[in-house]
C-alpha cells in the first residue's frame, strides 16, 4: 500500500513528550487523511467542550495520502482544531512544501496537546524530533521566524517552517499559521490556538519519500494531469494574472463584495484591483506551490511610495477584496502593503480585511468615533485606516483588543445596533463572494462547517461556471440568480469538494480535469484498486456529515445555518441588484437531501449508511 | 425576417446591430485591441461543411468593418474564438456567457487572455447585440 506512512506524532507539550501513533488501514481509507481524519481524531478524543484556547483543545496537523507526491497541487496539508473564532469545527489547509516536507521525515502527521508553560518549537531534522525552546524567536513575525530558522538550520536542504506572528502569540482569534512566507493556513483562527500552546513553530526536513503503490501508472497519471493542466484556461489564467484573474468577470456577475457589502458594481475598481493589472504594475515573477505546474501565487514589488513594500508574497483575489473592494478603495498598492503585515503579523487576511470593514461602517454611521479608534479615520475610499487597524489588532491595542475578536466578537461587545453591519454565518466571515450573486453559494455558505466558507464544497467553481463536472451528474449551467433546485448541487458540490482537503488537493487543479482522472491518480499513489467515484462522493459525504455532528455537539442547530442581515438587503446596483437568495427554500430542500432533523443534526439512519453510527449513537444520546 | 445562423445576412445584421446598440457604444469604449473573429466550427450534419468565421474589426465601441472569412484567415485576426454550434447557440442565447465558456474550454480563444478578461463588458454587450439580431438556428425548423 502506498500514499501513507501509517503514523502520526503526538506532541504532549505539558509534559514535553513525543510519542509515535498508528493510523490504522481501514481508517485511511475510510477518513483519507488531512481534515477528515482530523475530525474522526478529534471526535475520539472527545473533547468537543474543551475551551478553544485552553490546554485540552488538541491541534492536528495532518498530511493526506497524495500529498508530497507528484500529483499536480498535491502540496497541501490541513490543521484542525476547535475553533477560537467560532467555537466550532475549525480547520483550514495550505499548499507550500510542509506537507511533502513532513512526509519526508516520515510521519503523516501531528497532533499538539497540552499548552507549554513556555515558548517552544518542534523540530524533525534528519530523523531526530525535538522540542527546543523558542523564547528568543517569540514576538518576531512569520517573516522573521522563517528566515531566523532557516538561517541556524542551514544546511544541503532547506527546512519547511511553520511559525506563527504576534497575532498568535496575542490571540487574536482569527491568527493563522504561514508555511514559510507564500501559505497561509487562514482561516478560522488555527495560529491562535497555536500561541495558547506556546508554539511558536516547527521546523522539517527529512531525506525519505512517499511510498507509490504503482509507480508505473503513477507516472503515466502524473504526466497526463499535467498535459490536461497545460491545456485548460483557468489553468492558463491562473498562471498569467493569479487567483485575481477573474475580478472583472466577477463584477459583472455580481460576485464582488463592495463597501462592506452595500454595493453591487464598479468596474473602475475591479480594474484598478485585477490581476491583469497587478500583473501589468507590481508582479515579478508567479510561483508555484511544490509540484504545482500552475503556479497562481504571485510575487510583487512596490518600489516606492507611501506603500513601498519589499520583493516578497503578493496579495491574492481574496485580499484584494477585503482590502480594497471590501474598502471602496482602488489602491493596489495598498493592498499589497495590508497584504503583508497579514502575513508577518500571521492574521486571516479575510476575516482581518472584512473586520475592519466593519469597522469603516461603523465609523461611517457614528457607532465608532475617533475616540474610540484612538483618532484613526476609517473612511469608506482610504486604506491607510486599514493598516492602522491591522496593527492594532495584531498587538491588542487600544480599538485592536476589539477587532481581535472577529466581527462578531467585536460587534457584540460594542452593541450599538453594529451587529447588523456584520455578514458571517456561525461567526465565519463570508469570503469574497457576493452569495446574492450566487444562490447556490449562499446555501453552502450556511451549511458549510466551518462557517461560510467558499474551500470546503466546489459549489463557487461550479456555480460560476469555472468549472464542470459532467461525468458526477451536474448540470452545465447554473443561473446564480436563482434560488431554485440549488440543493442538490450543493449537495453533490459538497461531497466532491469536501475530501480534497483531506486527500489533500489544490482545488484548482480540480477546475482542470475530471474526477476519473483524479482517482487514478488517487489508486496508482494508494493501491486501493477499486476506489471509485462512487466512494470518494460517499467518503465526501461522510466526511461532511462527521464535520456536521461535531458541531452539533458543539451546539450547532437550525438556527445557526442563516444568512446575516447584510446580506438579506438586497443591492441597489449591478447584476444581483434587488434580488435576495431565498434561504428558507434552499434551506428546506437541503435539509430534505442532506437527510437533517429539524433540529439541523443528520439523521440516525443517515449516519449510519454513512459508516458513521457510533458518532450518530453519541450525537442524538447528548443532544 | 429571421437570419440563418451562421450566414453573411447574419454577419451583416450583426453589425447593424452592434452599431445601433447603445450597450456596446458604452461597454466596447475600452476596446482598442483589434480584431475579433467567431469561428462556428464546421457541421456537415447541418450543413456548416467548412468552418464559418466572422471578422469583426471593433474598435473603441464601434464595429468599422465586417465579413464572412475563412478558419484561415480569422487565425490571422489578434483574437480569435472558436466553437462548436451549439456552443454559439447557448451563447446567443445568453446560456453560455462567452469569457466563462472559454474558461470551461467549451469555447477556444487564440489571443491575450488578460485583455479578453479585463474586457467582459465589451463581450457581454457584443452578446446583448447578437441576441438582437432575427435568427434562424440551422437545427431548428
Ligand atoms: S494552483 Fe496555486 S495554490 Fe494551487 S498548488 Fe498551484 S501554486 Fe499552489
Amino acid at each position: 500500500m502506498g500514499g501513507y506512512v501509517g503514523k502520526y506524532l503526538e506532541v504532549d507539550l505539558a509534559r514535553g513528550e513525543i510519542t509515535e501513533l498508528p493510523i490504522a488501514a481501514e481508517v485511511q481509507r475510510k477518513y483519507l487523511g488531512g481534515s477528515g481524519l482530523a475530525a474522526y481524531l478529534f471526535f475520539q478524543r472527545g473533547k468537543w467542550a474543551a475551551d478553544p484556547l485552553g490546554p485540552d483543545n488538541d491541534l492536528f496537523i495532518l498530511t493526506g495520502p497524495i500529498s508530497g507526491t507528484l500529483i499536480p497541487g498535491s502540496s497541501r496539508f490541513a490543521v484542525a482544531a476547535r475553533s477560537p473564532l467560532t467555537g466550532i469545527w475549525g480547520e483550514g489547509s495550505a499548499g507550500g512544501d510542509f506537507a511533502p516536507s513532513l512526509k519526508r521525515c516520515g510521519i503523516d502527521g501531528i497532533v499538539v496537546v497540552g499548552q507549554s508553560p513556555k515558548p517552544v518549537m518542534l523540530v524533525l531534522d534528519e530523523g531526530k524530533v525535538e522540542l527546543r525552546d523558542a523564547s528568543e524567536l517569540w514576538g518576531l513575525d512569520t517573516y522573521e521566524t522563517t528566515d531566523r530558522l532557516r538561517e541556524t538550520m542551514a544546511g544541503k536542504k532547506r527546512p519547511s517552517v511553520l511559525s506563527i506572528g504576534q497575532a498568535g502569540e496575542n490571540l487574536v482569534r482569527f491568527a493563522c499559521i504561514a508555511n514559510n512566507k507564500h501559505d497561509f493556513i487562514g482561516r478560522t483562527g488555527m495560529g491562535a490556538v497555536m500561541g495558547s500552546k506556546r508554539l511558536k513553530a516547527v521546523v522539517c526536513r527529512g531525506e525519505g519519500t512517499v511510498p507509490i503503490a504503482d509507480p508505473v501508472s503513477y507516472k503515466a497519471i502524473c504526466k497526463s494531469l499535467v498535459q490536461m493542466i497545460g491545456q485548460a484556461v483557468p489553468a492558463q489564467a491562473l498562471k498569467e494574472m493569479g487567483t485575481d484573474s477573474a475580478m472583472d468577470l466577477g463584477m459583472m456577475i455580481g460576485d464582488i463584495p463592495i463597501a462592506n457589502w452595500s454595493l453591487g458594481e464598479d468596474f473602475e475598481l475591479s480594474n484598478a484591483l485585477s490581476g491583469p493589472t497587478m500583473s501589468e504594475t507590481y508582479l515579478k515573477r508567479g510561483l508555484a506551490c511544490y509540484a504545482c505546474p500552475i503556479a497562481c501565487r504571485r510575487e510583487v514589488e512596490v518600489p516606492d511610495g507611501p506603500y513601498k513594500t519589499p520583493v516578497g508574497p503578493g496579495p491574492e483575489y481574496e485580499t484584494c477584496c477585503s482590502f480594497g473592494t471590501m474598502l471602496n478603495q482602488k489602491d493596489l498598492a495598498g493592498v499589497i502593503k495590508s497584504n503583508e503585515w497579514c502575513n508577518r503579523y500571521g492574521v486571516d487576511s479575510i476575516t482581518a480585511g472584512c473586520t475592519i470593514a466593519w469597522a469603516y461602517d461603523c465609523f461611517a454611521k457614528g457607532l465608532l468615533t475617533l475616540e474610540d479608534t484612538g483618532g484613526v479615520e476609517l473612511k469608506f475610499g482610504e486604506v491607510d485606516g486599514a493598516i492602522a487597524m491591522l496593527h492594532k489588532l495584531a498587538k491588542r491595542e487600544g480599538i485592536g483588543d476589539l477587532l481581535a475578536e472577529g466581527s462578531r466578537g467585536a460587534a457584540k461587545k460594542l452593541g450599538r445596533g453594529s451587529e447588523a453591519l456584520t455578514a458571517e454565518i456561525k461567526g465565519l466571515e463570508i469570503p469574497m463572494h457576493d452569495p446574492r450573486g450566487s444562490h447556490g453559494l449562499a446555501l453552502a455558505y450556511m451549511t458549510s462547517y466551518r462557517g461560510a466558507c467558499h474551500k470546503a464544497h466546489l459549489v463557487e467553481a461550479i456555480e460560476h461556471g469555472l468549472a464542470s463536472y459532467a461525468d458526477v451528474g451536474l448540470e452545465e449551467n447554473y443561473e446564480g440568480l436563482s434560488s431554485e433546485g440549488k440543493a442538490g448541487m450543493v449537495r453533490i458540490g459538497e461531497d466532491l469538494g469536501v475530501p480534497l482537503n483531506s486527500l489533500a488537493l489544490c482545488e484548482f487543479e480540480m477546475w482542470c480535469y475530471q474526477f476519473d482522472d483524479l482517482i487514478r491518480a488517487i489508486r496508482a499513489v494508494t493501491g486501493w484498486e477499486d476506489f471509485s467515484v462512487e466512494e470518494y462522493r460517499k467518503t465526501g459525504e461522510r466526511l461532511w456529515l462527521l464535520k456536521r455532528c461535531l458541531n452539533n455537539l458543539m451546539g450547532v442547530t437550525r438556527a445557526d445555518d442563516r444568512l446575516p442581515a447584510k446580506i438579506l438587503t438586497p443591492l441597489p446596483d449591478g447584476a444581483a441588484a434587488g434580488l435576495v437568495p431565498d434561504e428558507e427554500m434552499m434551506l428546506r430542500e437541503y435539509y430534505e437531501v442532506r437527510g437533517l432533523d429539524e433540529a439541523g443534526r443528520p439523521l440516525s439512519a443517515v449516519l449510519e449508511q454513512a459508516g458513521l453510527a457510533e458518532v450518530g449513537q453519541v450525537l442524538h444520546q447528548r443532544i | 425576417m429571421a437570419m440563418k445562423f451562421p450566414s453573411d445576412e447574419w454577419v451583416a445584421a450583426f453589425h447593424n446591430a452592434i452599431n445601433e446598440s447603445p450597450e456596446y457604444k458604452e461597454g466596447g469604449k475600452p476596446w482598442t485591441f483589434g480584431v475579433t473573429a467567431l469561428v462556428v466550427n464546421a457541421q456537415p450534419d447541418l450543413g456548416i461543411n467548412e468552418a464559418y468565421g466572422m471578422w469583426l474589426d471593433l474598435h473603441e465601441g464601434v464595429c468599422r468593418e465586417s465579413h464572412h472569412c475563412t478558419a484561415e484567415e480569422a487565425q490571422t485576426a489578434p483574437f480569435c474564438i472558436f466553437g462548436d454550434y451549439a456552443r454559439w447557440k447557448q451563447v446567443i442565447h445568453k446560456e453560455l456567457e462567452p469569457v466563462k465558456g472559454m474558461m470551461q474550454g467549451k469555447l477556444k480563444l487564440k489571443g491575450n487572455l488578460q485583455i479578453i478578461v479585463r474586457n467582459v463588458k465589451a463581450a457581454q454587450a457584443l452578446v446583448t447585440c447578437a441576441t438582437r439580431v432575427p435568427t434562424q438556428f440551422l437545427d431548428e425548423p
